[in-house]
């Protein structure tokens, strides 16, 4: 269901002003994708919690949730959290650049928020599948870097600060290593259109294996690796998480922040993961596609592959960073100049050869 | 260059490894794991075995208690508080009025319409317990424990909870028993 498709429908129903579709349709989806985020971070919050803490050996939010405070679960945990952001005061400190500090947390999310637009949920589920996708894809999720460092700026707080030079130093480190693996993908799609690469992973390859782009070729599985792990970094995710270094800098660019406005670094960083999630499984995991090959296709059972792949990589994101230590500022640039880089060029290389000697 | 890969190799067998740790974990968390949900699990209390038997303690600083009942309103134990933390309101009664005895057969004359005691400014120095002539005020457990078992977990949420009203004659005991019947005050 595109945007496209909504206006049709309307204009078969209403016949108004096209400028008046358009809108009530862009105003749909975009309360759908808000709407998506919101859920995805609700989620993802309550499953980061428990599962970090069954990592720890500890048993996480126990409290809020049927049963109340003998609670077994904690399942309102966050819904809890979100009504006590929502109570808090929203402090402003009294040196900050306050025109710049208010914005900053809604262009963060803005950074997720319109990537999600060329996200395709299902075979017929993407509010808008334009032909050139994964590249606005990249695009407008670098818009969050600015975000940060507009946040950090105004902060005039010098952890803020750090944090955001840090951060966008790593990002935009990381974005190289990302968009390298993305483009040997490509290589093999030979489309730039997200709907357009994810059918070209159908069908199996290797007799059995689903010809999915990590499976097709040994150069494409390890430009998943990378492309998830810049993704990760992208994320400002442990172990790249310098920029919010809670042990150094406070909470980074955040830390001046309180209430609704760190809430909603909170919704884009779960946005983000979304975002880094939903590319991975479209470029890499075959998207939407069944695992076996002509069994349990059509739109809703696409939608429930794409969810349980993201599910899957979400989790692994989760799994990362509960295991893992935060890396130093130069053994994190060392990461993405001196390995990721060498190796996703080598790699570009390499799928560009495979697809000129063997299809 | 050999060098370099082995960094690489190192670091992801590494990784792995520290991937599987945490993994592992997790899924035995649920039997492996200590928390304790403290206000609905509770430690079992430790046998106490330091040579001696608990109702030989010379006392177990608690919380007090008031067997209301036996209590015959001398407010010695008021007086003796260091911190005036007890209130006492003992009201009298009509000669005649039958208070009951208290269980080492002192009779009662006065009417216990207040006992309070503020366990927030109590600091358990227990000198309340001495002078009570009927034993009816003490710590709970130790020497007690068979009056009253020992109870060190009462926190509240609320401050004013912490406060123990032990009285136990309503407003409508007090009027009917203090107003006595109007012939016989005639006679007085
Ligand atoms: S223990 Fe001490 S402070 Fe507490 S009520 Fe008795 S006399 Fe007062
Ligand atoms: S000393 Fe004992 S009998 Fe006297 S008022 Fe206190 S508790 Fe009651």
């Amino acid at each position: 269901m595109t945007i496209d498709n909504i206006i049709q429908w309307f204009q078969s129903w209403f016949p108004v002003n096209v400028m008046v579709l358009f809108i009530t349709s862009v105003l749909i989806a975009a309360v759908v994708i808000f709407a998506i985020m919101a859920v995805n971070a609700l989620v993802a919050v309550y499953a980061e919690r428990k599962i970090s803490a069954f990592m720890q050996d500890r048993v996480g939010p126990m409290g809020q949730g049927p049963g109340l405070h003998a609670g077994k679960w904690g399942l309102l945990q966050t819904i809890a959290d979100t009504i006590k952001l929502i109570l808090k005061e929203d402090i402003i400190p009294k040196a900050a650049d306050k025109k710049l500090f208010i914005i900053a947390p809604f262009i963060i999310f803005l950074g997720a928020f319109i990537a999600l637009a060329a996200m395709p949920f299902g075979p017929y589920l993407i509010a808008s599948d334009m032909n050139i996708g994964i590249f606005y894809i990249l695009a407008v999720s670098s818009f969050g870097v600015i975000g940060i460092i507009l946040a950090a700026w105004s902060s005039d707080n010098k952890w803020s600060l750090y944090g955001g030079m840090r951060s966008a130093a790593q990002i935009i480190s990381y974005e190289i290593p990302a968009a390298l693996s993305l483009v040997s993908v490509l290589l093999l799609t030979s489309t730039l259109s997200m709907q357009g690469i994810i059918q070209s992973q159908a069908g199996t390859v290797w007799g059995f294996l689903p010809n999915w782009n990590i499976f097709n070729n040994p150069f494409s599985f390890l430009a998943f690796f990378i492309y998830f792990i810049a993704g990760v970094a992208e994320t400002n995710r442990t172990p790249f998480d310098i920029p919010e270094a809670e042990s150094e800098l406070v909470a980074g660019f955040h830390t001046e922040y309180s209430g609704m406005r760190w809430a909603f670094f909170f919704l884009s960083e779960y946005g983000n993961m979304l975002v880094v999630c939903g590319l991975t499984v479209v470029a890499f995991l075959g998207g939407w596609q069944s695992p076996i090959a002509g069994v349990m296709e059509g739109a809703w059972w696409g939608l429930f592959w794409f969810l349980t792949k993201l599910t899957a990589t979400i989790f692994i994101m989760i799994w990362f960073r509960w295991t893992f230590p935060r890396l130093r500022v130069d053994q994190l640039m060392n990461v993405a100049w001196k390995i990721l880089l060498p190796i996703a060029l080598f790699n570009l290389f390499g799928v560009a050869i495979w697809t000129l000697l063997v299809g | 260059m050999k060098n370099y890969f082995q960094n690489i190799w190192q670091s992801i067998t590494t990784l792995l490894i520290g991937l599987g740790i945490t993994i592992k974990h997790m899924f035995k968390a649920r039997k492996g794991n200590v928390t304790l949900q403290y206000p609905e699990e509770k430690w079992p209390r430790p046998e106490r075995n330091i040579g001696f038997d608990p109702k030989n303690y010379n006392i177990i600083r608690s919380k007090l208690h008031v067997d209301i009942d036996d209590c015959i309103g001398c407010r010695k134990c008021e007086r003796a508080c260091p911190v005036g933390c007890i209130k006492i309101d003992a009201l009298k009664v009509p000669k005649e009025t039958d208070l009951g005895l208290t269980s080492s057969g002192t009779t009662k004359r006065l009417l216990i319409s207040r006992f309070d005691i503020d366990m927030t400014e109590c600091m358990f120095c227990n000198l309340c317990t001495y002078p009570c002539p009927e034993d009816c005020i003490f710590m709970t457990g130790g020497p007690n424990s068979e009056k009253q078992p020992l109870d060190y977990e009462y926190s509240q949420y609320d401050r004013s909870r912490l406060i123990f009203k032990f009285a136990n004659v309503t407003k409508n005991d007090i009027r009917r028993i203090t107003t006595a019947p109007p012939v016989q005050q005639e006679i007085l």
